[in-house]
């Protein structure tokens, strides 16, 4: 059973700078474009199952480039739900196309379609000057005559098995079994899922009526062989088809003989299905661009080569915005990385609040960097009161990571770098594996944990989909062993959780122990010196207490019930000070006040503060704790709830280091909260030390490449 | 240390010529050789007398695998005539000549790459024939479009001179008296990059198979008036263009690829660490960026 989509449509890596309605013979048609220049890229709708977000792979990317134009097909998306058939038929969505055109002041666009039942074509056909180019995406369009279905779609059937869902009575009976059905036909490659659920969660915007309008049958929904050829001819364009050799509803010789008829090149995927633009975006995408290039070629640019010899040894660093930890650390490998190799250039891919970090110590921002699409935007809107499912919204992040690699693979297309660094940079891990015939230099992949886990709550379907995913990630370095050409845990092997990848998945601890080399924990800062308590304003006789919840929006509620403990914790400590530093996301305003304590929005060097403080409370997030774990501070960490990087990875590593103490959210409320500060302040910790040499070994790792 | 040069003996070609033969024009014969049977034809060009076709060596294999490459022996040097005279040596002969040389192998349009002073007759082909020229490439293009090094117009070319150093080699008197001397000095300056050993030698070699008195008929002829403003030539031409330039170009500086660049609306790509022939020194490079501009051209 496929859990469609949530309705709430996830963040898009790129917003349209326009949109609006066109409306012909009533039927009003929603559009959006996304870019200013030339040249333009059309992408209409295909089968009114799904509307404009099945391109969501691609608008991020083209829009960089060009224009990009979308509109949604009569009967869903925000586009009308007309009760007449004609108002779906295909040659009336070409017109909706050139209104679309119309509207958004675009002479010619080059038209990119999936699945294309006669729209495309007849556009092309009949608006030759509208239309610089074409390019078809598993077309549907018959140039013989095509094979008598199996079942008949009017007919009432005495079986739903199989096609028999392609049914009119079945439909009525169960839209979403039938949507279900069909769009799993759609993706047969493995590891599907994300892309299932979109495309089921947009077949469910409408319903079985509303389909039922436009469609009698596939011979009747796509124009007929005999029409199709008689387009073709008229077709004076470039012409390019791409169809995927495992495409289950449409046969790719169909492909073949319409680029025949078009006198176009066919592209044929291997293994790919119906949906290859939502499967293998990178492909897709620069196999566009690459036509779209060769179509409309743009004023000349200038390049510009090194000779191998002449180059200088560079590095790009790809560094996560996710969870803060990572910019001091990767700061701290690149400062250690420089001085092992000393004429290292190191340049940065990266966003806020990563970029903050690197302004100030002197790093060099790549510009490509402005183009990257905010990931920690995503993750707060992702979240809830003390809740952030790190799994799902990563999952619901899969347009932004392909969005993010792309302005990656563009990059590194023009710039030639020694070594690229990713400090969980999931889009550059996953991508390359996805592609590697696009690794063109040394690759080092860096994480502090292995391993998507399912929350207990998810149920069957989260364990299923986790071990899915760590199913591909091990076929991906299974299958491409020389692309991660060192792959570093930042940590020991005692810091891997004892679990399995999933039901027939080896276990985390065996399998990172014979791919990973380990650094140990990397802190970005030396222990020594940092607990003068002098220097940063604390007096001998007063027990400091530091709240804070790091740079993100999620920590709100955390805040506040710590702020509602402060009263009784007070009454229990009499020399309590309690500071609660609500960080750059967090109104301090918007949290209550207490006589006595003490709220700032920002503490500069907070890492000093919380290696002087006597006690600490924080989330669940590895670096914060980790910082209290190496300078020896007794801490209480609320892990975020559904978060499993924080729940169990964390926590397991906290619990080998016998460091803080664990706190639920769901059941600790004021008072355990003040009881369990008094408990721990000024108690004698007894923590493993935590090693200080992180960095530089890192940094020897990554140096061999070098 | 003197340049031990290849053997006389041609090396062995990765790829010889389909076709071959002579154009005959006003008595002076031309060879020329074709390769490859692909779209479009692409005509690589003489350049000076100095050298000969086998320049192309590193490009002829690649790019007759996906075209119809055909080159020619400028006159002056490999099989083609050594007529006397400047006036035979005109930038308008080499262009006539290579019109010749299309007409033999009766290709109506083709893409032009030359390299050096092959910028002079193949803008002339361009503006003058733009039917003829689908696309014209550039290679360390010597073109009067931009000032040349200054250390180059120290010396006079026709007067003794009382010093041989440097530049001051680029001297009549000493071609006459020591054209290895002045072969030697003048090809290390087209490869400035380290380790360019058997360019240099390779080039030595076919700059032997010509004489010094050639060459001064060349120059003389390149001198000549062209009845035309070079850079009002430049503006004619509408085809692509692409100008590939090394920024460490000791004999005709970046600039000079910039401006040819500028004043046709082309292309260019500056090749950092690289001298004035890196179709030999960087050919995998040069390849590639001959085959998307061509690719480009479809």
């Amino acid at each position: 059973m496929i859990v469609a989509a949530a309705p709430r449509e996830q963040t898009r890596a790129r917003y349209p700078d326009e949109d609006g309605f066109v409306e012909r013979n009533g039927v009003r048609i929603f559009w959006e474009r996304y870019g200013e220049t030339e040249p333009t890229i059309l992408l209409p709708p295909t089968w009114e199952l799904v509307h404009s977000r099945c391109w969501k792979m691609q608008i991020p990317y083209f829009a960089r480039h060009g224009r990009v134009l979308t509109f949604d097909p009569p009967g869903n998306g925000r586009s009308d739900r007309p009760r007449e058939s004609a108002a779906y038929e295909r040659s009336e969505v070409a017109e909706y196309a050139v209104a679309v055109l119309d509207a958004a002041r675009v002479e010619r666009a080059i038209v990119v379609s999936w699945c294309d039942m006669g729209e495309s074509l007849i556009l092309a056909a009949e608006h030759p000057q509208r239309v610089s180019g074409l390019v078809f995406i598993a077309p549907a369009l018959p140039v013989h005559e095509r094979e008598v279905p199996e079942f008949s779609f009017d007919d009432e059937l005495d079986t739903d098995e199989g096609w028999a869902k392609e049914n009119r009575h079945y439909w009525l009976r169960d839209w979403s079994g039938y949507v279900e059905f069909f769009i799993s036909r759609m993706f047969p490659e493995p590891h599907s899922t994300k892309a299932i659920e979109d495309a089921v969660g947009w077949g469910l915007e409408t319903d079985a009526e509303t389909l039922l309008v436009g469609f009698r049958g596939w011979d009747t929904k796509e124009i007929d062989p005999a029409t199709t050829v008689e387009l073709c001819a008229k077709v004076r364009c470039p012409v390019l088809v791409v169809h995927g050799t495992a495409d289950e509803l449409v046969e790719p010789e169909r492909a073949c003989s319409l680029a025949a008829e078009l006198g176009g090149a066919a592209v044929l995927l291997e293994g790919s299905g119906h949906g290859p633009h939502a499967r293998d975006p990178v492909k897709i995408n620069t196999m566009v661009r690459e036509f779209s290039k060769s179509v409309a070629p743009l004023e000349p640019e200038v390049g510009r080569w090194t000779r191998a010899l002449n180059r200088r040894k560079r590095a790009l660093y790809v560094s996560s915005p996710i969870g803060l930890g990572h910019a001091r650390r990767d700061v701290a490998i690149a400062r250690e990385l420089r001085s092992v190799v000393p004429d290292l250039e190191i340049d940065w891919l990266a966003q806020h609040p990563v970029t903050a970090v690197l302004e100030q110590e002197g790093e060099r921002v790549h510009p490509m960097s402005v183009h990257l699409a905010n990931e920690t935007g995503h993750i707060e809107s992702e979240s809830a009161e003390h809740d952030l499912h790190c799994f799902q919204a990563i999952r619901r992040m899969d347009e932004i990571l392909l969005a993010n690699f792309m302005v990656f693979n563009d990059l590194v297309r023009d710039e030639q770098y020694d070594v690229w660094i990713g400090d969980e940079a999931w889009e550059l891990d996953y991508y390359l594996h996805e592609n590697p015939e696009q690794k063109r230099a040394a690759y080092v992949w860096l994480t502090d944990f292995v391993g998507w886990l399912p929350m207990p709550d998810g149920g069957d379907r989260e364990s299923f989909l986790t071990a899915d995913y760590n199913a591909e990630m091990i076929e991906h370095i299974a299958r491409f062993p020389r692309l991660r050409d060192r792959a570093v845990f930042v940590g020991n092997p005692d810091d891997i959780v004892p679990e399995s990848f999933g039901p027939d998945l080896p276990t985390i601890r065996d399998w990172t122990e014979q791919h990973y080399d380990f650094a140990g924990y990397v802190t970005g800062f030396d222990p020594k010196g940092l607990e003068d308590r002098d220097a940063l304003g604390y007096r001998d006789d007063e027990r400091v207490c530091i709240v804070t919840v790091g740079g993100s929006g999620v920590g709100a509620h955390l805040l506040r019930r710590v702020v509602d403990a402060y009263p009784q914790a007070k009454e229990r400590v009499p020399d309590l000070r309690m500071i609660v530093v609500a960080g750059p996301r967090i109104d301090p305003a918007a949290l209550p006040q207490q006589d006595g304590l003490e709220i700032r929005s920002y503490v500069h060097d907070l890492y000093r503060h919380l290696a002087a403080c006597d006690v600490a409370v924080v989330q669940g997030g590895l670096t914060t704790a980790m910082e209290l774990t190496a300078n020896r501070r007794p801490f209480l960490y609320f892990p975020l709830r559904h978060h499993f990087e924080q729940n169990f990875h964390v926590r397991h590593r906290l619990g080998r280091y016998g460091a803080g103490r664990c706190m639920d959210f769901e059941t600790d409320g004021p008072s355990e909260i003040a009881a369990a500060i008094a408990e721990e302040l000024g108690r004698e910790v007894d923590y493993l030390p935590v090693e200080t040499d992180g960095a530089e070994r890192a940094a020897k790792l990554i140096a061999e490449l070098l | 240390m003197a340049v031990e040069l290849a053997a006389e003996r041609e090396q062995t070609r990765a790829r010889y010529p389909d076709d071959s033969g002579y154009v005959e024009r006003d008595g002076v014969r031309v060879w020329y050789e074709l390769y490859g049977s692909g779209e479009p034809t692409v005509l690589l060009l003489p350049t000076w007398a100095l050298i000969h076709s086998r320049h192309w060596k590193m490009q002829i294999p690649y790019l007759a695998r996906h075209y119809r490459v055909v080159t020619f022996d400028g006159r002056g040097n490999g099989r083609s005539s050594r007529p006397q005279g400047a006036e035979t040596y005109s930038i308008r002969e080499f262009a006539l000549d290579s019109l010749a040389v299309l007409d033999a192998i009766a290709t109506e349009r083709a893409v032009v790459v030359g390299v050096s002073c092959a910028a002079l007759w193949g803008v002339l082909l361009a503006g003058e024939h733009p039917e003829r020229i689908a696309g014209a490439a550039f290679i360390g293009p010597a073109v009067p479009l931009a000032r040349p090094h200054s250390e180059r117009v120290v010396h006079s070319f026709h007067e003794q001179l009382d010093t041989s150093d440097g530049w001051a080699k680029y001297n009549l008197h000493h071609w006459l008296t020591d054209y290895r001397d002045f072969l030697e000095f003048f090809v290390g300056k087209c490869f400035t990059e380290p380790h360019s050993t058997k360019q240099i030698e390779d080039m030595i070699g076919w700059g032997l198979e010509t004489t010094p008195e050639v060459l001064a008929d060349h120059d003389a002829g390149i001198d000549l008036p062209l009845g035309v403003d070079f850079a009002e030539l430049c503006k004619r031409v509408r085809c692509p263009v692409l100008v590939i330039h090394g920024d460490q170009d000791a004999l005709h500086p970046l600039e000079r690829g910039a401006a040819l660049a500028e004043a046709t609306g082309g292309r260019l790509v500056t090749l950092e660490g690289s001298g004035h022939l890196p179709q030999a020194r960087d050919p995998v490079k040069v390849n590639l960026l001959i085959r998307e501009f061509v690719e480009s051209l479809r």
